[in-house]
């Protein structure tokens, strides 16, 4: 599944055209019916980049419309929200006009909202239903989560992608999660963006950007930002 | 020998006080980790310890750590590999290492790191339980061999349990779902952390460990979460400034580590 992922390719990826990726993959290599990523940054830019089917579609729709719901849950806690069964109070309670609405509207019984999440950037939440309730095995909660990790990942990576976006492949090993997912790379995005005075993306984006332009991974810059042998300023390359 | 009794009973309760102060509402995960890997290497005479959390793919990831060192962080992420966390990990049951000369065939690597980096010669781990599975370990590291005592055993795999329950708190035993989703955001959690722990450090030139417990300071004088915090920084709605001036007042400084910036 995971691999299904990275085998495709990132040259000239807009943000729609990799949800639409990560959506299928989802679809094709998860248990679910049908799956859709939204971006619910800022109230004014909510949008759904893409969704699988109507279904798909409405969950999006209705959530927007309501301002309610698992997935507005999942981005702004930037916690999973897994809710096997819609029809069961508890969970119904959260957002009781989505459930209801939910209910009446489409043919969804259980939901998954994934937080795309790096830190404190959310780039999205990816939003798996299914029409028949039960919840996600430990095998199926993996490849979930694998799934929304990778997805992040790549739409971080195309967010902050060096270079010209021609395909030189995973120059600075970013798309390596034991790499990008290393303490230092974190801290050295929190003493560039304060050197910069910029936000964690920009500071990763220049980070990488500098990998590039050096041929080094960036990991080793990260370490360098960290051991305080490079410091970024407003004129670097 | 009294004395020493009273001493150490009034640790184990300053412990587990501070532990349950983390777990009313409101509480904060990565803070409750990182209070018991303080209480463990106190309580238990460890040099170092760790703790690692599986993720949805079972990898271990370190939440916690009692110093900043990077060869330690080296020592608990490469047990990924082999080494007692991971098969603590596995198997759910406490392993000791009393004396890493004899460990040398069952992990080769793991034996070799540390006696590369010189400064432990034995290795505990305890499993973060949940019923017949773990979620993850408590690493202790000492400087001289020697087994756990019983007493340190129980101890330990007391800590242990509260840490676990703090994790995934009553109701969430009887739903897979909420232990997931605590799970995922612990994880989550720690990368705000270490990126706060950056801003902090770079805007008045301090190593990352300091930097981490001004953060740590300021989270509990302004009774705010730790990740509430960090969170403020990253986002830059928490002025650097403001933060470190209300922590400047402090126990005596801490050495600094040479060619480190004074500003």
């Amino acid at each position: 599944m995971t691999r299904a992922l990275l085998g495709m390719t990132r040259y000239d990826v807009r943000d729609r055209v990799l949800a639409e990726q990560i959506c299928r993959a989802c679809v094709d290599g998860l248990d679910v019916h049908g799956a859709a990523i939204s971006l619910l940054t800022g109230s004014p830019s909510r949008e759904t980049l893409w969704a699988s089917d109507p279904t798909a579609e409405l969950l999006e729709d209705l959530q927007f419309t309501l301002n309610e719901g698992a997935c507005m849950q999942a981005a702004s806690t930037g916690s999973p929200v897994l809710v096997p069964n819609l029809n069961d109070s508890t969970d119904a309670q959260r957002w009781p006009v989505f459930a209801a609405a939910v209910a009446e509207q489409t043919d969804a019984l259980a939901l998954f909202a994934l937080p795309l999440q790096w830190g404190t950037i959310n780039l999205g939440v990816l939003d798996l239903y299914r029409r028949t309730p039960g919840g996600l095995s430990g095998d199926q909660w993996r490849d979930a989560i694998s799934a929304a990790d990778v997805a992040a990942l790549m739409m971080l990576g195309v967010r902050t992608e060096p270079g010209d976006g021609d395909a030189h492949g995973d120059g600075d090993g970013w798309l390596d999660p034991a790499s990008s997912a290393r303490a230092e790379v974190h801290q050295a995005t929190g003493m560039v963006l304060v050197q910069l005075d910029v936000g964690a993306e920009v500071a990763l984006a220049r980070m990488r950007a500098h990998a590039f332009v050096e041929q080094r991974l960036l990991i080793d810059v990260a370490r360098d930002v960290v051991s305080r042998k490079l410091r970024f300023t407003d004129d670097m390359a | 020998m009294s004395r020493a009794v009273s001493g150490r009973e009034q640790l184990v309760s300053r412990a587990f006080i501070g532990l349950a102060d983390t777990l009313v509402d409101d509480y904060d995960m990565i803070e409750l980790l990182d209070r018991l890997v303080g209480y463990s290497a106190e309580l238990l005479a460890a040099d170092a310890a760790g703790i690692v959390l599986g993720d949805a793919k079972g990898t271990l990831r370190v939440v916690a750590s009692s110093s900043e060192d990077a060869e330690l962080m080296e020592l608990l992420q490469l047990q990924n590999d082999e080494g007692p966390c991971l098969e603590c990990y596995h198997t759910a049951t406490p392993v000791s290492v009393p004396d890493l000369d004899d460990a040398a065939r069952r992990w080769p690597g793991f034996t070799a790191a540390v006696r590369a980096r010189g400064a432990f010669r034995s290795v505990h781990a305890l499993p973060l339980r949940l019923r017949q599975e773990s979620i993850g370990a408590l690493n202790l590291f000492h400087s001289r061999p020697g087994p756990l005592p019983e007493v340190d055993l129980a101890l330990g795999q007391a800590l242990a349990d509260v840490a676990t329950i703090g994790i995934l708190q009553e109701r969430a035993i009887r739903q897979g779902e909420v232990v997931n989703e605590q799970l995922q955001t612990a994880l989550n959690s720690r990368v705000v952390i270490e990126q706060a722990k950056g801003v902090i450090a770079e805007r008045a030139g301090l190593p990352m460990d300091v930097a981490f417990d001004r953060l740590r300071r300021y989270a509990r004088s302004s009774s705010q979460k730790l990740s509430d915090v960090a969170r403020s920084l990253v986002e830059r709605d928490l002025d650097p400034d403001l933060m470190l001036t209300a922590t400047r007042a402090s126990p005596p400084a801490l050495p600094r580590r040479p060619g480190t910036p004074t500003r």
